[in-house]
């Protein structure tokens, strides 16, 4: 426990003092993952904590959004001061509104309905939005500027990334701290087993409404840092993209433990920020990563890592290092075969190359991994092949000992198999 | 051997409910498997039918090994099952019920047909094209038996038969057993009515605690009041 | 009146479209628990296959050789994908199928580009059938509502009158039993799964055609599927099949008014007062088409799950 503290710490301090040295574009890309980070804490909440998986959370992040650039436009034509720096408060607020009033309703389904409730919720929003001028700015969406407050300006990317990383690590306290008092035992108890706590003399629906809104509430908070540090929102945050994104983060992180979420938003966030640079896939590679996470480590990585630490004294550690390097590498050529094939039809499928064949009537050499290849030329073809198949091969046979070896490790206690905690069962 | 079962462990989830059932069944017999609720008899069944899926242990049925096949394999290979609340297809009617169940069968076991069903309960014939769900129990419960039957089954398997039927249906369903050993099906029944058991059974099976406590001809279970006390009564 | 007329009848056709792609979700669903979000996907890529078969051999061999292809990837991606998640609980197939979609969205715009494609109907069914009011209407959306009636009475027969619509009846309500009386029932599901798919490549490969044909084609129309499978009641093809042609039907007359709440005001005099309100209350129901399905959605949801024919649960 005391590990975890230190590396924590080490952690913020790298957050606090990093930025400076780093360009705007990094600063940027850091913003956009502590609010991911954020999203993702508050969605945990209501789904891997309470047990209720939506998908249409998109709807409580935009509103927090909105709230505070209508806010923010007030403080700018000087109607209403409100200081920058508390502006995600009155997002929290509306936010908090709202997912109570969306709880309510939600909260009288379970399982797959409850889903589709949220996902009808959101797509309510998301098709209004776009025609309501006054609240939504229409399709252009609204914006506004930052004013100053407390004597910083907040015009450089720096300041509001400062902004983001306090909010962001008081609201993870707080959820974290949330996690820690009966209420929050309680949440669990939803999950696990609800007719238990109506025996209990707890009022279910209620226990379930407030847990939407307070998921719903740090949502707002996260949305309305978005808006703060792009100066502008319009309806495409209440899309499914965005209620999707926060899913694949969390589920990517692993929904069973609390930072789970949190290091998936950061991986995913930072990964898309350097790979959206280099590639039109990155999205792609997303969806990938999602779906081996789905069938391979359905726990997510933080899931991964947890039975890592849990199991550490019992674990034969000598023995596993060499499949753990052979599977390493064997994934490292499974991935660079992967990448290799999807570069190679990104550039060779693309308009510009199709145009240039046209008119020169030859398929000109392209560049992957820094070296040239031809079209046509048998190693282009065999290049991937050679990485693809034995990589495979080594990956199963790698996961086979793994797998034996993890095995014979829990063979005292009678193993785990990682069930989605009654999410979905029942369905009313 | 017709079937032999031996060291059968099954879990549901994490709870360990067998605990190394072993009985066997020579030649065909009608075989009652009695226990208090909970004992784990319609686990048993299920485990044997490839429902629940054995951790570990044998099913043998004609020295050939099932355990852990899938369970339409296992039908297939000569096992019939007649589940606990009856379970007919409810949107499917009476003859389409019958023809669920028909199947090829296994090698050297009785065969049957749709026409022997009719034969047995006129009343199926009449309500052939109804909706089964519409039925009562008595008239499902035949159903069920029949459309097991029409596996041609070298072992039936049937879980609590006469669970809320009336006396005389319940009297049906006991005469229908016995002929279905007489054609040559051994039956191992799990019944709670013990006298009913007794009556159509020549051997007995006793359950507690996910493990056989007690293996017996009829005669020899009518003298054991221990055996009746400590694992059949509710005390 | 000629609006009435051609509204209708573009409602109905629409609505049969939406039912040949929710038809196979229903049915998945019925069986399997699965909620497939990747399904519209199966649409999707029913007409970008069809649109390169197209181009490669003609129009007829797209239209049939399609659906195949879509059918045999779902049924890939039911063995090895959703049956190994299975264990994990029905949330796991979800998000598998959710992060599908992703793939399959980015993997069309991989290799057909980012932007709609030319995918044309041949000249020879390029007429009109019948001119309406000075109008004429095209053929091919007749077509379109031909070939979804033809699957409809294939799928009713198959199920009602074939021995494996029988077993698949069967397995859909006790699936276990079914096994039990030596039903290869996996193998039931992994045909429903792809019969499903296929159903929806299909529509995909008819529909695309004459509408827009891009990597967008599965969002947009994914979320009214649901919509469809909902409001008919998860399960029931029967509902599905009402509620397709009620929200067809809706959508199409929609689109052409202008009524709004505050035009109900105006009818009792308050109109002047509600049109000065604002906001909502003068929104034209052209405009909040697309929203009233999800209203729909919700109130279904909330006052009856089971939807319009639904019986499970």
């Amino acid at each position: 426990m005391r590990y975890a503290l230190i590396a924590i710490l080490a952690l913020l301090a790298l957050l606090i003092i990093a930025p400076p040295l780093l360009g705007t574009g990094w600063q940027y890309a850091l913003i956009n993952a502590l609010i991911a980070a954020l999203f993702a804490a508050a969605f945990n909440l209501l789904v891997g904590q309470g047990g209720m998986l939506s998908f249409g959370h998109a709807a409580y992040f935009g509103v927090g959004a909105f709230t505070v650039i209508h806010l923010m436009q007030s403080v700018e034509y000087g109607d209403f001061p409100f200081p920058t720096v508390l502006l995600p408060l009155a997002g929290a607020a509306v936010s908090l509104l709202c997912g109570v009033l969306a709880g309510f309703f939600a909260t009288m389904r379970s399982g797959v309905y409850f889903a589709l409730v949220t996902l009808a919720l959101a797509e309510l929003l998301h098709s209004l939005a776009p025609h309501w001028d006054e609240m939504f700015g229409g399709e252009a969406g609204l914006s506004s500027m930052r004013m100053p407050s407390l004597g910083l300006t907040f015009g450089s990317t720096l300041e509001v990334y400062y902004l983001t990383l306090a909010w962001v690590v008081i609201c993870i306290g707080l959820l974290y701290a949330y996690t820690r008092t009966p209420f929050g035992r309680l949440t669990l108890a939803l999950r696990d087993n609800e007719q238990r706590i109506r025996f209990m003399g707890f009022n279910a629906h209620g226990t379930k409404i407030l847990v939407f809104g307070i998921s719903a509430m740090f949502s707002g908070v996260a949305g309305s840092l978005m808006a703060i540090s792009n100066e502008t929102a319009n309806y495409s945050v209440f899309s499914t993209q965005v209620s999707a994104l926060v899913v694949l983060h969390t589920f990517v992180g692993g929904s069973t433990i609390f930072f789970g979420p949190i290091v998936g938003a950061c991986v995913l966030s930072l990964f898309t920020f350097v790979v959206s640079g280099v590639t039109h896939s990155w999205m792609l590679y997303q969806g990938i990563i999602f779906v081996l996470v789905m069938l391979f480590a359905p726990k997510g990585i933080g899931g991964v890592i947890q039975a890592h630490i849990e199991q550490r004294h019992s674990l034969p550690w000598k023995r596993l290092a060499a499949p753990y390097a052979l599977a390493t590498l064997a994934g490292l050529m499974v991935a660079c075969a992967t990448v290799f094939v999807v570069q190679s039809l990104e550039i060779v499928l693309s308009r510009e190359y199709a145009a240039a064949v046209a008119r020169t009537g030859e398929y000109a050499p392209y560049t992957v991994f820094g070296l040239e290849w031809r079209v046509f030329h048998p190693l282009t073809w065999l290049f991937p092949l050679l990485l693809l198949v034995p990589g495979l091969y080594m990956l199963r046979r790698a996961f086979a000992r793994i797998q034996t070896l993890w095995d014979n490790d829990e063979s005292d206690d009678d193993g785990d198999i990682a069930t989605t905690p009654e999410l979905m069962e029942g369905g009313r | 051997m017709l079937l032999d079962v031996d060291q059968l462990h099954a879990y549901y989830g994490k709870s360990h409910i067998l605990h190394g059932v072993r009985f066997t069944m020579p030649e065909p017999r009608i075989v009652a498997l009695l226990g208090r609720n909970g004992a784990g008899r319609s686990t048993t069944l299920k485990a044997m039918m490839g429902l629940v899926p054995p951790s570990q242990g044998k099913v043998a049925l004609n020295d050939e090994d099932l355990a852990g096949r899938p369970a339409h394999l296992i039908a297939r290979r000569g096992l019939g099952y007649v589940p606990e609340e009856r379970q007919v297809f409810p949107n499917l009617t009476v003859e389409e019920n019958l023809m669920m169940g028909i199947q090829t069968g296994a090698e050297g076991a009785p065969r049957w047909q749709a026409e022997d069903m009719y034969q047995y309960f006129p009343r199926l014939r009449e309500r052939r094209n109804q909706k089964a769900g519409h039925m009562s129990g008595g008239e499902q419960q035949m159903l069920t038996i029949c459309r097991s039957l029409l596996g041609n089954p070298l072992v039936l398997l049937v879980d609590e038969p006469t669970e809320g039927l009336a006396p005389m249906i319940v009297q049906v369903v006991m005469d229908v057993i016995r002929d279905i050993h007489q054609r040559g099906v051994g039956v191992l029944l799990v019944e709670q009515k013990m006298t009913m058991a007794l009556r159509v059974a020549s051997h007995v099976l006793v359950m507690g605690h996910g493990q056989i406590v007690f293996t017996g001809s009829t005669e020899d279970m009518q003298s054991r009041d221990d055996i009746r006390r400590d694992w059949l009564e509710v005390a | 009146m000629e609006f009435l007329i051609v509204s209708t009848l573009n409602g109905v056709i629409y609505g049969m479209l939406l039912f040949m792609v929710s038809a196979g979700l229903t049915l998945i669903f019925g069986m399997m628990g699965v909620l497939n979000f990747a399904h519209a996907s199966f649409y999707m890529l029913g007409a970008y296959f069809a649109y390169t078969l197209s181009g490669l051999f003609n129009f007829w061999v797209g239209l049939i050789v399609a659906p195949l292809l879509v059918a045999i990837i779902g049924m890939l991606i039911e063995r090895y994908m959703l049956r190994r998640v299975h264990a994990h609980g029905h949330a796991h197939e979800l998000l598998l199928t959710f992060g599908l979609v992703f793939i399959f969205e980015e993997l069309i715009k991989l290799f057909y580009g980012d932007f709609p494609v030319s995918y044309q109907r041949p000249d020879y069914l390029n007429f009109a059938i019948f001119n309406l009011f000075g109008t004429d209407y095209p053929f091919y959306r007749v077509f379109i509502g031909l070939v979804a009636l033809l699957m409809f009475i294939v799928l009713f027969v198959l199920l009602t009158r074939t021995r494996v619509g029988m077993v698949v009846r069967a397995a859909e309500r006790l699936p276990d039993t079914a096994r039990a009386l030596g039903h290869n029932v996996p193998m039931v599901f992994l045909g429903v799964f792809g019969a499903g798919a296929g159903l929806a490549g299909l529509s995909g490969a008819v529909a695309g055609a004459f509408f827009p044909t891009n990597p967008n084609m599965a969002l947009e129309l994914g979320v009214i599927v649901f919509v469809v499978v909902v409001v008919g009641g998860l399960g029931s093809l029967a509902g599905s099949l009402i509620a397709s042609l009620l929200i067809g039907v809706f959508s199409s007359f929609a689109v052409g008014l202008d009524w709004s709440l505050a035009s109900l005001f105006g009818l009792i005099g308050l109109g002047d007062w509600a049109n000065s309100l604002g906001g909502l209350v003068t929104m034209p129901l052209s405009s909040i088409s697309a929203t009233v399905p999800f209203l729909l959605m919700l109130i279904v949801l909330l006052v009856r799950p089971a939807g319009l024919m639904g019986s499970k649960n």
